[in-house]
């Protein structure tokens, strides 16, 4: 009965005897095999799998009587379940292994043929590949997980917006003139929720809630010369339980954002690097999977988002929409009109290329995407600098309906 | 900004630099591997043809651990490191420069957010880093790839971080070769005295038959923070 040892290396499988010399091997790198299939087997390993051929090499290389010595537990039972009669052991502290993998790149090339220098080049490149794609599948998960984030963070946005307008009109009962001088929604809560009744307005406390020097002045002045109504405690606890959740939903969306911008680095690290996560997060969710996302046209891509546009167009024989959602992109919007078009049409074929890259490589492109488009659009800018000189048209009935921002044409 | 004027080895450091400034103050470096390439927002300055990579001690515990006076400094050009914990590559960026072309690092990380950034920032430029995400505490998922090496770097602030590390150094460490372990003492165990959690990790390490060579607290740079050597015997 003698003990042998299983040692497996990127290229190759060895049996060992006790002092770690290799007396057989099996190559697992050959020059026909591509570079996805070698990963593809590393990665089987990873998970526990051997190969027939590995599995028939070890076969024949073991007697009944010997017991094999597999440092992976999981690679043990596999084998164990596989080769009934093998005697498998899992085992991570011995001599004869370590022995081999001092002398591993010696090895590597007197049995595969390989150099040193090239076999550090091929682990490399081998694991950059393995591991984008391990990082890729942890991450396709999670797509859905992500666009369910931005639903949610439209959710909060909207009712952030309605309680806003809640307590600015039932606080405006107390102070009216405070509805004008505070403009964002966050600033208004923060007064009601922690200073409450006008006659407590100090430019002190104002600013220690982060308002401006000359508007907190305001603030105070019109407080003395308010024409509200008087405010009972009784009445300002009801005021602030609404308050208190809107500032609540201030945190929530931050929390919501940060959520978002991580995953996206893992989900789609392109798509977020060439428009920014939530744009690229949105995309997503309309798509319904990034999976879906890369398989659209870019020409679809681009009216993401538009749908009614789209439909009122092919039903009434409307203009189609130049943009969708990608109307939020700050080159898109901060772009002259007859620009935007042209500008859009660019960012869909980047988003196409970009969304391709996330579902099927994983590999990081995105600054030269980005590059590339900021040259197109500088290019559109100097092409069409000046807008069209329009044709007359008919006056064009108007259909009803409100237009949304990102359908405009 | 304050121009760089001169530069100059480290006295005990081989491929560790110090970089003199205008204003007399001197920052550590090291030889940028992939040249104009910046890993987290660090300076990089030009003197003789060369492009360095000035060195954090608030952002790396090794650099931390360099100016708090280490001894003994393992890691040299064309050694082969494993590193544990490499997160998005502040340290194995630097580390990565000293090995040079021939060394080699092989880096696991398990968490696939920063290991994505890793790959981007770090090992995609540099042929001298194998990237490996996996979880430190099952090193026989790794061990078909990882080959001995001369040192383990270790910085994943887990409890009983000593017992992953030995289990790893079992496998894969040469002979002579070196821990280099950083010690976050907080994430171990809050409830007790800082020095009592180091205590604690370097007698395991001692138990499993790695002798500590040198320990350091890592203070200004680090809280909390202690910096174990160890070889084993
Ligand atoms: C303090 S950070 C490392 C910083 C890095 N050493 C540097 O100096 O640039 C710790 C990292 O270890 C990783 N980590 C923690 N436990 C781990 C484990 N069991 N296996 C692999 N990585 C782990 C964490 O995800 C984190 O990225």
């Amino acid at each position: 009965m003698a003990k042998k040892y299983l040692f497996i290396t990127p290229l190759a499988v060895y049996i060992l005897d006790e002092h770690g010399e290799p007396i057989a091997f099996y190559k697992l790198y050959r020059d026909s095999m591509s570079r996805e299939e070698h990963v593809r087997l590393l990665y089987d390993m990873e998970q526990g799998r051997l190969s027939e051929k590995i599995l028939e090499f070890i076969a024949s290389n073991i007697k009944k009587e010997d017991e094999l010595v597999v440092e992976d537990n999981d690679l043990g039972r596999f084998i164990s379940n596989n080769l009934k009669d093998a005697r498998v052991e899992s085992a991570t502290r011995g001599d004869a292994i370590l022995k081999a993998r001092e002398n591993l790149t010696s090895i590597i090339e007197k049995t595969v043929g390989v150099k040193p220098q090239e076999y550090y080049s091929l682990v490399h490149e081998l694991m950059l590949q393995l591991t984008r794609l391990k990082v890729k599948e942890v991450a396709e998960k999670r797509d859905l997980f992500v666009a369910q984030a931005i639903n949610a963070l439209d959710d909060v946005n909207k009712t952030i917006n309605l309680f806003a307008s809640r307590v600015r009109e039932w606080y405006s009962l107390h102070f009216p003139e405070l509805d004008e001088l505070v403009e964002e929604h966050e600033d208004y809560f923060k007064v009601v929720s922690n200073i409450g009744f006008r006659s407590k307005m100090t430019k002190e406390r104002l600013k220690e809630l982060g308002i401006k020097d000359d508007v907190a002045e305001k603030i105070v002045k019109a407080a003395q010369s308010s024409m509200g109504a008087d405010l009972t405690e009784f009445d300002l606890e009801a005021i602030r339980l609404i308050s208190d959740t809107g500032l609540r939903l201030y945190s929530i969306r931050r929390s919501l954002e940060k959520y978002i911008d991580e995953a996206m680095y893992e989900v789609a690290p392109n798509i977020r690097g060439l428009v920014g996560s939530l744009l690229g997060a949105r995309l997503i969710a309309l798509a319904g999977g990034l999976d879906k996302l890369a398989k659209l046209p870019a020409s679809t891509i681009q009216v993401l988002g538009a749908e009614k546009a789209l439909f009122r167009a092919l039903r009434y024989g409307a203009k189609p929409p130049k943009h969708g959602v990608i109307f939020q992109h700050p080159l898109i919007h901060r772009s002259p009109k007859w620009q935007r078009g042209k500008i859009a049409r660019a960012l869909a074929a980047k988003l196409a290329i970009a969304a391709r890259i996330d579902a099927f490589s994983g590999e990081y492109r995105a600054d030269e995407l980005r590059e590339d488009l900021e040259k197109r659009v500088e290019e559109i800018k100097t092409l069409y600098a000046k807008p069209p000189v329009k044709p007359e048209r008919a006056v064009k009935a108007k259909k009803g309906g409100k237009k949304f921002r990102g359908e405009k044409r | 900004m304050i121009r760089a004027l001169r530069v100059r080895e480290h006295e005990a450091f081989p491929q560790v630099y110090v970089v003199e400034f205008e204003d007399g103050s001197e920052r550590l470096a090291t030889v940028n591997m992939a040249p104009g390439i910046k890993v987290y927002g660090e300076q990089l300055v030009n003197i003789g043809g060369k492009e360095y990579r000035i060195w954090n001690p608030y952002r790396s515990k090794l650099a931390g651990a360099i100016l708090k006076g280490l001894k003994t400094n393992p890691i040299k050009p064309g050694i082969k490191v494993l590193y544990l914990g490499v997160a998005s590559g502040t340290t194995p960026s630097h580390v990565s420069d000293i090995l040079g072309p021939s060394g080699i690092l092989y880096g696991v990380e398990f968490a696939p957010r920063v290991m994505r950034e890793f790959i981007e920032k770090v090992a995609a430029y540099r042929t001298n880093v194998v990237p490996l995400l996996a979880d430190a505490r099952f090193p026989s998922k790794y061990a078909h790839i990882v080959e001995a090496v001369d040192v383990i770097y270790a910085d994943i602030a887990q409890p009983f971080q000593s017992k992953y590390v030995a289990d790893n150094a079992d496998m894969f460490l040469k002979k002579g070769g070196w821990i280099m372990m950083a010690i976050k003492a907080m994430s171990i165990d809050v409830t007790k005295a800082p020095s009592e959690t180091y205590k604690r990790e370097m007698n395991e390490l001692e138990q499993r038959g790695y002798k500590v060579r040198e320990a350091l607290h890592l203070e200004p740079y680090d809280e909390a923070h202690a910096f174990v050597v160890a070889q084993k015997t």
